[in-house]
């Protein structure tokens, strides 16, 4: 099987992506079993990669400047050197093995879009937060953050190429299927539901399912009695020198969508480093 | 394997809970066809003498064991339908239970919690040593409880209530009691490690803490009793009218109630004063 993660970065004047991808490939490498761990880089610019002292966690580096930001993750069938992919957010950490989901996905499915998210606390997200233009508009609850999916799949093909056009003509397709609220910037979320809701492959691509299980720290989600602003306001992250994650009073096992685009410090790469060497 | 019921009570001045005790404990005889056992204080049982069911309390249990009673300077408002009054709270020395239990397996409950029907019984022979209840469900349905009965504190973790506790007597119990214990001494460490508030010591709050820190910091509902069915404080119970116990529940903003009942159900009844004021009602469903 040829099988890999696929993480999507372009220079940012605010964020350092290429260090958050950095700190994800090498939570992959520390956790995921052998033959499951492969990672590929797509960013616009290869030279921040000298900046890290193991860059081999790239196991595969793809130069590609079309996009900018996020809307490049859109090409992510095009451009993963993988027969099976699974594309992430790069604002995520790794933190058990979760191999054999993998299994699951490569004989079951060609296309797998995640549809549901956790609070710290490891709740099911209910809240309506950041997600008026999917309940109002009647969008499948599509995330974008773990994205599976088959090269030369004919189903993956015609939704990421309808994706790709939301993207392109924001306008038009906000006037003409999200009127009932519309978003200030069609996202990939956005992109991806309502390709899957006017293909009417909702229900063969975001199925029940106990995996992917991602913690998503955004604040307003996260069950508490009054409204945040960010959630590291409020609780610790604490990585153990072993890079076990706790998040306030809770040992961490999903995978820990941080949001937070400062959280990895120069301490927690060492972390991570140390791990990775190590094993 | 001898199982068996063990209640704690404590009286202060203003709430009889060995009166409690002995009504709980006769309905868990009874219902759960299990021995009873009661932890109590000398002044608690001179005051079972003075108040004449003494002798009740000798046939209901088969152990009344005394203990030093517990020094506290907690504190509570508990309210009796719209009265409301600041009461001692006697409640610290539950960590001890583990010791002082008589019975391979154990049903630690509340003195305000009634058993009217055998669905505990259920639950002796399972693979878990301690098991909680992992929440409380309001009578009223709509929920009245606060977010501070469902987690310890605003970001905290995930509240349990020791109302219900059954635990075996093995390696696993003795470590989740004694963590009880270190919590319990050491609240206020505690209180700034899962930021709760500390002013007033609470057994599910200590009960919670050692049930997620031997979960592996992490929330287990999975493994537990059912959840408390229960009447908040606010509520009166107002008739037992033979198997039937009808309460006033009291609406969220107005001063209105409205009228409830419940049959052969356990019910967990925080208005004390109300049980009291039924007690011989009561007693005759035993």
């Amino acid at each position: 099987m040829n099988f890999g993660y696929l993480l999507v970065v372009s220079t940012h004047k605010d964020f350092n992506y290429l260090k958050m991808a950095y700190a994800l490939a090498m939570s992959i490498k520390n956790t995921q079993k052998e033959g499951y761990d492969q990672v590929a880089l797509v960013i616009d610019d290869k030279s921040g990669l000298d900046n890290f002292n193991s860059p081999w966690v790239f196991d595969h580096v793809i130069e590609w400047n079309q996009e900018t930001f996020w809307d490049g993750r859109s090409w992510m069938d095009k451009l993963t050197p993988f027969d099976h992919t699974v594309c992430l957010d790069v604002d995520m950490l790794f933190l058990r093995d979760y191999s054999h989901w993998i299994d699951y996905f490569t004989e079951n499915t060609e296309l797998y879009v995640a549809n549901k998210s956790y609070t710290y606390r490891d709740e099911l997200v209910t809240s309506n937060a950041y997600r008026e233009t999917f309940t109002k508009n009647k969008l499948p609850n599509l995330y974008s953050f773990y994205t599976f999916f088959k090269k030369d799949s004919n189903l993956a093909n015609e939704f990421f190429e309808l994706g790709r056009q939301i993207i392109k003509n924001p306008i038009e397709f906000k006037n003409l299927f999200l009127s009932n609220f519309r978003p200030q910037v069609v996202g990939t979320d956005e992109a991806f539901a309502l390709s899957a809701k006017l293909l009417d492959i909702s229900d063969q691509i975001s199925y029940p399912l106990e995996f992917p299980r991602v913690s998503h720290m955004k604040p307003m989600v996260q069950n508490w009695p009054w409204p945040a602003n960010s959630v590291t306001d409020h609780v610790g992250f604490y990585l153990n020198k072993r890079a076990e994650l706790k998040i306030g009073n809770y040992q961490q096992h999903n995978i820990c969508h941080y949001v937070d685009k400062n959280l990895i410090t120069d301490e927690w790469i060492n972390i991570l480093e140390e791990v990775l060497w190590k094993k | 394997m001898k199982k068996g019921c063990l209640i704690f009570a404590h009286n202060n001045r203003d709430i009889d809970y060995a009166k409690l005790a002995l009504l709980s404990g006769s309905l868990a005889k009874k219902n759960l066809n299990v021995p009873v056992s009661l932890v109590t204080d000398q002044s608690t049982v001179d005051w079972m003498t003075e108040s004449k069911i003494i002798d009740r309390a000798n046939n209901t249990f088969e152990h009344i064991i005394v203990i030093d009673r517990p020094k506290t300077d907690n504190q509570r408002i508990l309210h009796d339908g719209f009265e409301k009054k600041v009461i001692p709270f006697v409640n610290s020395s539950r960590s001890n239970a583990y010791d002082l239990s008589p019975y391979d397996k154990t049903l630690l409950i509340d003195s305000d919690f009634l058993i009217f029907s055998n669905r505990l019984n259920q639950y002796w022979d399972t693979a878990e040593s301690v098991k909680l209840a992992p929440a409380a469900n309001d009578i009223n349905s709509t929920d009245r409880l606060g977010y501070h009965d469902k987690f310890i504190s605003d970001t905290g973790i995930h509240l349990y209530w020791a109302t219900t506790v059954m635990f075996n007597k093995d390696l696993y119990s003795k470590l989740f009691f004694d963590l009880v214990e270190t919590i319990k001494s050491n609240y206020k460490y505690f209180a700034d490690l899962y930021m709760f508030n500390p002013k007033q010591y609470r057994n599910d709050i200590a009960f919670s803490i050692a049930k997620h820190i031997l979960s592996g910091f992490q929330t287990d509902t999975l493994n537990s009793l059912p959840s408390l069915l229960t009447v908040i404080d606010k509520d009166i119970l107002y008739s037992v009218d033979g198997k039937k116990l009808t309460f006033l529940i009291s609406a969220m903003k107005a001063e209105l109630q409205i009228a409830t009942a419940i049959q052969d159900t356990d019910v967990h009844i925080m208005n004390k004063q109300s049980i009291i004021r039924n007690f011989d009602n009561l007693m005759e469903l035993v």
